[in-house]
């Protein structure tokens, strides 16, 4: 249905492939590869769930060169558009998961030492991870795939987008801010103190991390000093040397990282608001935050997020407390709520997942959208590109088969970027742009 | 309540006793009548009645049907639930509940005897803890029954509870005891740790000639047993008719000591009423090759089962059919195989549906039994008609676990189990607002409920 003009001429054979494919699958459109610039989409006819403004029944949505660029009762498009008819159907921007760790090959934690922010997930990135279709087919555009939580400090994270098929680059978020896992409670004590080694207790882990964060502070002085040395025009000022691991947390304290904290228990939330305000860093949200509810009015004065999940608990000693109105409860109090999967399997089907607030605590249908959307883009710190159905933003979509925070809906279509990556239509894995064996 | 506070007044004011007995005397001797009245009835046997009443007595149902049509008492409590959906109490057809508290907290968990492969004699009964606070956790979402398995480690974990999750003590909540018999066969029971081990079994090979012992000792012991029967009988008999023979000269000669009992073995004695085909077996496999070896062990030793998991036997689903055997079938959440399409497993229910085969659905879990609902609703969209995915959490289940005359649907007779939701079951945006075990109002809190309310006071 894209298969409006070849747009070069190196594309000929992949398009040559794709058309053999298409013609196996009978009926099914044709497309242009992933990534072609100009593509033109109008989505017509459907219940629109903005996420932001509310929801716009039998509307249009017009996607040009990978953005939304209008959106609406009266929206058309030139003729050159690929039409897409979603009457009967629902419309939501694209799923974003705020806590994954598919598509790590099980590297997701490097359990050496409680401190290394100087991991960087996007080495151990497997983008051929099935899980990143898995994902797609249930709608997720977006994920942040994170270190584990063994290290009190782990690594820098990878944000990506679900367009499988593609290759490794195009898979990666442009321009996603550098976000750090930090972790506390129980995991950092098991790992660490079943070697017998620090910390084993809640004890031994902050102050693993405040010393960290102090060998930190050192360095970057040692470095500011050097670069004022600069500054002034010494000619015969050395540079310090550099540490990778101390470079990272002197970003961290710089701000230049959104910190994301895995955090069960409320008391562990305040301290580790206490210590962020201490060593004058910002916290961007707790991960699992099951006890967000005790303590929401501090999380909200403090400007922190929660990436929670919807109903999970008595997993262990930290998940004890656990409560499904956690979400609600911390969300009217001002806290920017996200509900996320930190699992293969919870990242297919977060639709249902963001539906349970509903029930729990009784979250609007938008405030229910937007814990699987636009909060949890800004979590990830890319809330001014994806996260809603408004004009300007990436065009990453999701027509449903069935109202979408059910038991029901079904993602029918998925588009990254305006360029459809899953439909359920199709036979065999239900993506146009991937063949077994690419 | 009511019971309660007329038992009091009836004390506390002789002078009138004898007009209080005419008020009290029902109340005293049996629940009062209670009546929900104005809602729409999923009854799951016998369709929806759109403004339906459904009387409860004594613990059972006495009436269903339409507002119009059903005589409720003049003294009856009635409970206005227009607008509301009513429907059997869900059943839950494999869990941990009782078994566990915190999962990684192993002095709060009893989920599997994994020291052997064949632990037939572990009964889940000898370890439900009516007391958890899992269960009020999970009755809340309108959960009233469920299976008790142990984890499936072990080939033969152990004996299966049908529990009600409501009552005072485990006595009350275990409905049936050793109701059925796990025989897990997904090739991964313990394949590690035996690997490393060298301790047999380490292949499926080993499980399979494993189990073929067992049985074969079992039905070894059973003959021995009967052996010792006749012997004794006779040895009974001949006893009887001696003292007519008293004065024969040859007694003395011919005397018989009384044939000794075989030594008792408790794992193989677990197994007769299986090998009897008195009791349910079932037969957990994932892949169509595990399956069909374990059917065939189950076939050698003519085993009464049904099905669970066969998750990604989709190749084999006719076969299935063919064997005209129930489907345990789930959970339909784990992850498809990387050659399967994303909703290989998802499809599964309305694939054996479409075949004819009768589905359960089960939550094999504890905390997250009160989900049950929501993968029933799931598979909805992947095919399975919506009356159908009831079933398969309510009549379909109490059929297979040979509950069907007590429970799974409302029908008059039935213990009155039943849930009032502000909507469909099935759906993760639907709230429970009221659920009634054997007739008695439940409260509606669970630990989970009282921090809620503890934290939002302020």
């Amino acid at each position: 249905m894209f298969l409006r003009s070849l747009p070069c001429q190196s594309c000929a054979r992949t398009m040559a492939g794709l058309l053999s494919m298409v013609l196996l699958a009978g009926s099914a459109p044709a497309q242009n590869p992933p990534g072609t610039p100009h593509n033109e989409v109008l989505i017509k006819n459907a219940l629109v769930m903005t996420a932001t403004h509310g929801n716009i029944p039998n509307a249009n949505v017009y996607v040009k060169d990978g953005k939304i660029a209008a959106v609406g009762k009266d929206v058309s498009a030139p003729a050159s558009a690929t039409v897409v008819d979603a009457e009967g159907k629902y419309l939501t921007p694209g799923i974003i998961d705020s806590h994954s760790h598919i598509a790590l090959d099980n590297d997701v934690n490097e359990a050496t030492s409680p401190v290394t922010p100087h991991m960087m997930m996007i080495d151990a990135f497997d983008y051929q991870d099935k899980a990143i279709y898995h994902g797609l087919a249930g709608g997720v555009t977006t994920s942040l795939l994170l270190h584990g939580s063994a290290n009190m400090i782990g690594g820098q994270a990878v944000v990506i987008k679900h367009k499988y098929g593609a290759n490794r680059d195009a898979m990666l978020f442009p321009g996603a801010p550098r976000s750090i896992k930090f972790a506390s409670g129980e995991n950092p004590k098991r790992v660490y103190g079943g070697r017998d080694q620090l910390p084993s207790t809640r004890m031994g882990n902050f102050a693993v991390q405040r010393e960290a964060l102090v060998q930190a502070q050192d360095y970057m002085r040692e470095w500011d000093a050097y670069e004022a040395k600069v500054k002034d025009g010494d000619k015969d000022a050395t540079p310090p040397k550099r540490d990778l691991k101390l470079e990272a947390l002197a970003d961290v304290l710089r701000g230049k990282l959104l910190v994301q904290i895995h955090c069960y228990r409320a008391d562990e939330m305040l301290t580790e608001i206490a210590m962020a305000k201490e060593f004058g860093y910002k916290l961007r949200a707790f991960h699992h935050a099951l006890e967000a509810y005790k303590v929401a009015d501090q999380l909200a004065a403090a400007g922190v997020g929660i990436a929670t999940f919807s109903d999970w608990w008595g997993f262990k000693q930290e998940a004890w407390d656990a409560i499904p109105w956690n979400a609600v409860m911390a969300m009217r109090k001002g806290v920017r709520v996200a509900i996320k999967s930190d699992s293969e399997d919870f990242a297919r089907r977060l639709n249902q997942e963001a539906g349970k607030t509903m029930r729990y605590g009784g979250a609007t249908e938008e405030e229910a959208l937007r814990m699987i959307t636009l909060n949890a883009a800004w979590i990830i710190g890319v809330e001014d590109r994806v996260g809603s159905i408004d004009v300007g933003k990436d065009a990453d979509l999701v027509i449903w088969d069935g109202y979408p925070l059910s038991s029901y809906g079904v993602p029918s279509k998925v588009f990254i970027d305006g360029d459809l990556y899953f439909d359920r239509s199709l036979p065999g894995f239900g993506m146009p742009h991937y063949k077994e064996g690419m | 309540m009511q019971t309660t506070r007329n038992f009091v007044r009836c004390r506390l004011a002789p002078r009138f006793l004898l007009a209080y007995l005419c008020l009290c005397t029902p109340v005293l001797a049996q629940q009062e009548q209670v009546a929900l009245r104005g809602g729409k009835l999923l009854t799951v046997s016998h369709g929806t009645i759109d403004d339906g009443v459904v009387v409860m007595e004594n613990g059972r149902i006495t009436a269903v049907g339409s507002v119009n049509l059903v005589h409720v008492a003049k003294n009856a409590r009635v409970i206005d639930v227009k607008g509301m959906t009513v429907y059997p109490g869900l059943i839950d057809s494999e869990t941990a509940l009782g078994l566990t508290e915190i999962s990684a907290e192993p002095m709060t968990n009893d989920l599997i005897e994994s020291s052997e492969e064949i632990m037939p004699h572990m009964h889940v009964y000898d370890a439900f803890h009516a007391e958890s606070e899992l269960i009020p956790v999970t009755r809340l979402n309108g959960i009233t029954n469920a299976i008790v398995a142990p984890a499936n480690r072990d080939t033969l974990p152990g004996q299966d509870s049908f529990v009600q999750l409501a009552g005072r003590s485990a006595e009350e909540m275990l409905l049936v005891r050793d109701v059925a018999l796990p025989l897990n066969f997904s090739g991964e029971q313990r394949r590690d740790e035996r690997g490393e081990s060298r301790k047999f079994p380490s292949t499926r090979m080993g499980l399979a000639a494993q189990l073929r012992q067992t049985f074969l000792d079992a039905q070894d012991y059973a003959q021995r047993w009967t052996d010792y029967e006749k012997r004794k009988a006779d040895y009974e008999k001949a006893k009887s008719e001696a003292p007519a023979k008293a004065d024969d000269k040859n007694q003395g000669k011919d005397k018989k000591q009384p044939p000794s009992p075989p030594k008792h073995d408790l794992k193989l004695e677990a197994l007769l009423p299986y090998l009897e085909g008195k009791k349910l077996v079932v037969l957990a496999a994932e892949e169509a090759n595990d399956l069909e070896t374990a059917v065939g062990l189950t076939r050698e030793f003519n085993l009464k089962f049904v099905l669970n998991h066969i998750s990604h036997a989709q190749s084999v689903l006719d076969y299935v059919a063919s064997l005209k055997v129930p489907v345990i079938v789930g959970p339909i959440y784990e992850d498809p195989k990387p050659d399967e399409r994303y909703d290989a497993v998802y499809s599964l229910p309305a694939q054996l549906n479409k075949r004819g085969v009768k589905i359960a659905f089960a939550s094999y879990d504890a905390h997250n039994s009160r989900n049950l609902p929501y993968q029933a609703g799931f598979a909805t969209a992947f095919g399975l008609p919506h009356e159908e995915a009831l079933k398969a959490v309510t009549l379909n289940a109490a059929e297979i676990w040979g509950v069907a005359d007590r429970l799974g649907s409302l029908d008059v007779g039935k213990t009155a189990n039943i849930v009032v939701a502000n909507g469909d079951p099935l759906d993760v945006k639907t709230d429970v607002k009221q659920v009634f075990i054997e007739g008695k109002e439940i409260p509606m809190t669970s630990r989970q409920t009282r921090l809620r309310d503890q934290y939002s006071e302020q």
